[in-house]
């Protein structure tokens, strides 16, 4: 195949857009919301996913002590808990200090204490932080073994619903998104289905001049891989520019959201975006094409 | 240059077309294919092209058999071939030039080739001057010359031509053949089916005269027969 050739399959493919017109419009926007869908959703997962790796991370281990331990009984421990495996904080908290805290909460001006009887109720704890997430619950469980420890507590549960969170939005996006790119490739085989009827004529023509089946092909796999790179592009950029905006503004005004605002990882999804984009594209034409031209 | 050995064709719906047909063409003749309408005519042609297959017998072109082609083989067949149909067929959107110059653009001829070529051509059939013209600015022999320089641009060894005066007066049709006549000159077989009784009996080439898809007749400077 020579150059010009190939220049000419892309002259035909863009003059059979340019006639679809409003057909082409309908392929190219399908295509763009399909993919601004799967944008988003990929966006939102990884981001869910950061946020819940990042909360883990920050896990912390609460090792309640016996309330009738002693303050050097519980002391005793501190140096056993340090040396468990995967182990980087030990952070003892008193009962006196637990009940300032709770004090605090309630307010200066309440005797916390007094109503209690005079009695503090509370246990010594550790806080302990574990070094990698993984670890938590190994950590967790061998916190239960120590000598006076009453009750080990973690975070786990909230992590493990932020886990089943993030599942489900997997699951609908996925959904959404098979649905939607069926919708697409359907849209991009109509167009090109057009364009075959439209080209009809030439095509039986070619045919009886003796053009190759591929060379009667070609322009029409280009359209659609046009329409779908199209598409993708304008999917690419809405994202783009939206989640710009959002990283921009979370960043200043909700802090506590770590959202991902890694330029590799981000171009990577655009670029991932142009290929699936043309690949619905040419699945599209594809179809017509085996369909509606018979060669 | 073209041999058909017993051939059969029976389409689909049990329609006959043509039986146990046996014709040989030879190199550079000028051949006339007559019958009436439903005589097997247009089957015959498209045997030759491969867009039918026959349902029995062999078919030889430039001595080689045609039942058994991949599709670039078809195509490399058809690119030996020139035709010609009754209704034009050309691209109304494009001039004159374009029309003829998108045979040359489909076998990926160079722009310098096409613009040399395509001059020279639409002068041979009698369209000097016309090129920058659309197909609906010409008349129907006009019209049916473009067809023709589509179909020789690329130096086919055969030209067909099925009934190519059918939609023209009697006179345009006589200019009509004798452009086929002057392409026969220059060393291409033409093969033409036509059931236009005055120009065959007027122009004394070989007639082969189909009825219900059999050859009832095969003559040298033949008539068109059936007097009546
Ligand atoms: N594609 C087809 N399918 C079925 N029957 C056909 C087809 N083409 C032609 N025929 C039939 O075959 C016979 C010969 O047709 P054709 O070759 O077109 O004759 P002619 O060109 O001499 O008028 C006719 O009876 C016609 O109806
Ligand atoms: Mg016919």
């Amino acid at each position: 195949m020579k150059v010009r050739t190939v220049g000419y399959f892309f002259k035909q493919a863009f003059k059979s857009m340019w006639r679809n017109g409003w057909m082409g419009v309908a392929a190219v926007t399908t295509v763009a919301i399909t993919l601004l869908i799967v944008g988003i959703f990929t966006l939102l997962v990884i981001n869910a996913d950061f946020i819940a790796t990042d909360l883990e991370s920050d896990v912390e281990i609460i090792a309640y002590m016996d309330v009738e331990a002693s303050r050097s009984e519980v002391l005793e421990v501190e140096e056993q808990i340090q040396a468990i495996r995967g182990v980087t904080e030990v952070k003892l908290v008193t009962k006196e200090e637990g009940l300032e805290i709770l004090n605090k909460k309630f307010g200066q001006d309440y005797d916390l204490l007094s109503s209690l009887g005079g009695v503090n109720p509370l246990p010594d704890l550790y806080r302990v932080k574990a070094d990698s997430p993984e670890n938590v619950e190994p950590v967790a469980k061998t916190l239960e073994r120590v000598a006076h420890v009453d009750k080990v507590d973690y975070g786990q549960d909230v992590i493990d619903k932020l886990f089943a969170v993030i599942r489900w939005v997997r699951l609908i996006g996925a959904g959404l998104v098979l649905l939607l790119g069926l919708g697409a490739i359907f849209l991009v085989a109509t167009t090109i289905r057009l364009t075959v009827f439209a080209r009809r004529k030439e095509i039986q023509i070619m045919k009886y001049i003796g053009a190759t089946d591929w060379f009667i092909r070609w322009p029409f796999f280009i359209e659609g891989m046009v329409l779908g790179f199209i598409g993708a592009m304008l999917a690419g950029v809405v994202l783009y520019f939206t989640y710009d905006f959002l990283v921009t503004n979370i960043r200043f005004s909700l802090t506590f959201i770590p959202l991902i605002s890694d330029m590799g990882l981000i171009m990577k999804i655009l670029g991932s975006l142009l290929v699936a984009g043309t690949f619905v594209g040419a699945l599209g034409s594809l179809i017509s094409v085996r369909r509606f031209l018979q060669v | 240059m073209i041999q058909l050995l017993n051939v059969s064709k029976i389409y689909p719906n049990k329609v006959q077309a043509l039986n146990d047909l046996t014709v040989k063409i030879d190199r550079g003749e000028f051949v006339f294919l007559v019958g009436p309408s439903g005589a097997g005519k247009s089957t015959f042609i498209k045997l030759l092209i491969r867009e039918e297959l026959p349902t029995k017998g062999q078919i030889l072109v430039g001595g080689k058999s045609i039942l058994r082609l991949r599709k670039s083989e078809v195509a490399k067949l058809r690119r030996n071939i020139g035709i010609v149909f009754q209704d034009f067929r050309l691209l109304t959107d494009r001039t004159v030039f374009e029309n003829v110059a998108f045979a040359m653009e489909v076998l990926e001829h160079s722009k310098k080739e096409i613009r040399a070529r395509v001059p020279s051509v639409l002068e041979m059939v009698g369209l000097d001057g016309k090129g920058e013209y659309f197909p609906h600015q010409l008349s129907g022999g006009e019209q049916q010359r473009v067809a023709i320089a589509r179909a020789i641009v690329n130096g086919p060894r055969l030209l067909i031509a099925d009934e190519p005066t059918g939609n023209l007066d009697p006179e345009t049709s006589w200019e009509i053949m004798e452009l086929l006549n002057d392409i026969n000159r220059r060393g291409t077989t033409v093969l033409m089916a036509t059931h236009a009784r005055s120009i065959v009996n007027k122009m004394r080439k070989r007639v082969i005269a189909l009825e219900q898809g059999r050859v009832v007749r095969d003559e040298e400077e033949g008539g068109y027969g059936y007097e009546s």
